[in-house]
């Protein structure tokens, strides 16, 4: 079963005077497993989207429903996971063991059953269970996303939900969260993530949601993004939108180093053989 | 204009942030600064302005030391520097309001405050959202009121910390335009990223790791560095593109690797023959 938005409407400050629209008629479908990105200008609604998946907002007009159930209701509160871009934020205990199994107690598992989730967790963010006695606010920055993550996965979510989650971190740290987040999607979870470092998560994303001005103006696979020509691009995919605007036979699809070293020594090559066929 | 002689400092927990750093900064330089989380940039920021004073060594800044209090007022109107998150900056209920706060700490009579805000506003294109409150404002034109502010202080130094890193690519886009033209009008800046792409035009690059600057140059060679990557950085994927294609004779040179645009030009012209 999916999370299904029908028809989702919201505003901020609703019969107020400042009365913002954020989202119109809104029709999507996240499907159990798949890694999907939403992309889309600051303002555009994305993060006022994540946020009616899990029933921190309530739609205006339409439904949302996570496998058939309220989204406020606790077990879709326990299937869908939240991951916010400071991490710091949304962290509050004094040692990452209680950080992390702050949610599997507080939904009522076992000493024993949070303990076994807990170790599940900080093995699949790559901390060393060393850094469960620590405090989590004497990590690093990308120490402390992971935590933040593994604290989402100790309930063991169908769906995990993040808003810029490497925003400020270092290559490393990036890289880290990256690699963290293609094995979560791996076991099984779907990861749907809102964010602006396309270099980053570009080759992650199975499907692509484009938002602008409160609407959903594209929705698709990663080809049919690039074939479309949509904006936002990873660097090396704007790259290869000009030459195509120049007229080189390039494929739309390529978007990696690799595959536009491959397609321009390719070009290069026709060109070639015309100039010794003249 | 800024000169740090072995200087080095510790945080209170006892962690070393700077090791012995020797750098000196000539006025009108552009200097971009980057390593990992927790190399020592942000400690470099605040000693560059006076925030934080060395431990060891010493930071001259226009030859006032920044550990003689009495030379901080000076110091405060030389230097300014802009942080990560443009909402923590915020003093005013207006953006008006809020540029005028340095002035009027600087003492300075209200004509010359209304004067340094105008200034300030035209220099950031903000004229239009004077009377608005900051916090109503996209992060990118947030990040150029924080900007404004220490624009208002007719500082000759800017010192920016990761103002981009939060920001949607456009607008870290017209943050860095602005603050380049800042430089072309002869402010000496230096620029604290972990985006190298954002460093391509720098004067100089300093890459730090442990409290150390471990490469410096300009950035043609900085980029070109094999250490880089084990410095935690990641090279912009067009100069790695060009890299690649350098080992098969296609040469693409180094200002037509700034943007997408240049790029496809030059191959156009390489593989046209235009």
């Amino acid at each position: 079963m999916p999370i299904i938005l029908e028809n989702v409407s919201f505003s901020y400050s609703r019969k107020t005077p400042l009365e913002t629209p954020a989202l119109r008629a809104i029709n999507l479908r996240i499907e159990k497993g798949e890694f999907m990105g939403i992309l889309g200008e600051k303002g555009a609604g994305k993060s006022t989207l994540t946020k009616l998946f899990n029933g921190l907002l309530k739609p205006e007009t339409g439904t949302v429903r996570v496998d058939g159930l309220d989204p406020s209701s606790r077990e879709a509160k326990r299937r869908i996971g939240m991951v916010f871009q400071q991490a710091a934020d949304q962290l509050f205990c004094k040692t990452v063991y209680e950080e992390i199994a702050f949610g599997p107690l507080n939904f009522g598992y076992s000493k024993k059953e949070t303990e076994e989730r807990v170790y599940e967790a900080i093995e699949a963010v790559s901390l060393d269970r060393t850094a469960l006695s620590r405090d989590p606010f004497s990590l690093s920055g990308g120490e402390m996303q992971r935590v933040a993550l593994a604290s989402a996965l100790a309930l063991r979510p169908d769906y995990l939900i993040l808003d810029e989650p490497i925003t400020g971190l270092d290559p490393a740290g990036k890289k880290e969260i990256l690699e963290t987040l293609k094995k979560v999607k791996e076991m099984g979870t779907a990861v749907i993530t809102v964010t602006h470092n396309l270099k980053g998560f570009f080759p992650l994303l199975e499907r692509i949601v484009l938002v602008r001005e409160g609407r959903i103006v594209f929705q698709g696979s990663r080809e049919s993004y690039l074939e479309k020509g949509c904006v936002p691009l990873p660097p090396i995919a704007s790259m290869m939108k000009e030459l195509r605007a120049r007229g080189m036979q390039v494929n739309p699809v390529a978007f990696t180093v690799e595959d536009a070293l491959e397609e321009i020594l390719r070009v290069k090559s026709t060109f070639e053989k015309e100039d010794n066929e003249n | 204009m800024i000169r740090l002689e072995k200087v080095s400092y510790s945080y209170p927990d006892g962690t070393p942030a700077l090791e012995n750093i020797n750098l000196a900064i000539k006025k009108g330089e552009f200097i971009g600064v980057t390593g990992k989380n927790g190399s020592g940039k942000s400690t470099l920021a605040l000693q560059l302005s006076g925030l934080l004073k060395p431990q060891t060594g010493r930071v001259m800044i226009r030859g006032m030391d920044t550990r003689d209090s009495s030379k901080l007022p000076g110091i405060r109107k030389l230097v300014g520097v802009v942080f990560q998150n443009p909402e923590t900056q915020f003093v005013g209920r207006t953006v008006e309001e809020d540029l005028a706060f340095g002035p009027e700490n600087l003492c300075l009579p209200s004509v010359e405050i209304r004067k340094c805000v105008d200034m300030a506003l035209a220099e950031t294109e903000l004229e239009k959202y004077r009377h608005r409150s900051p916090k109503t404002l996209s992060g990118g034109q947030g990040q150029c009121v924080a900007l404004a502010g220490i624009l208002a202080m007719r500082p000759e130094c800017l010192i920016f910390d990761e103002v981009t890193s939060m920001l949607d690519p456009e607008s870290g886009i017209t943050v860095l335009e602005t603050i380049k033209k800042l430089h072309k009008k002869g402010k000496t800046i230096v620029y604290i990223t972990h985006n190298l792409e954002e460093l391509h035009d720098a004067d100089r690059i300093l890459v730090m790791k442990n409290g150390k600057i471990r490469l410096e140059g300009d950035p043609e060679s900085v980029f070109s560095d094999v250490s880089l990557q084990s410095l935690g950085l990641a090279l912009p994927s067009l100069i790695e593109l060009a890299e690649n294609l350098k080992t098969h004779g296609v040469i693409i040179p180094w200002e037509k690797t700034s943007s997408p645009e240049s790029f496809a030009e030059e191959i156009c012209r390489l593989f046209l023959k235009t």
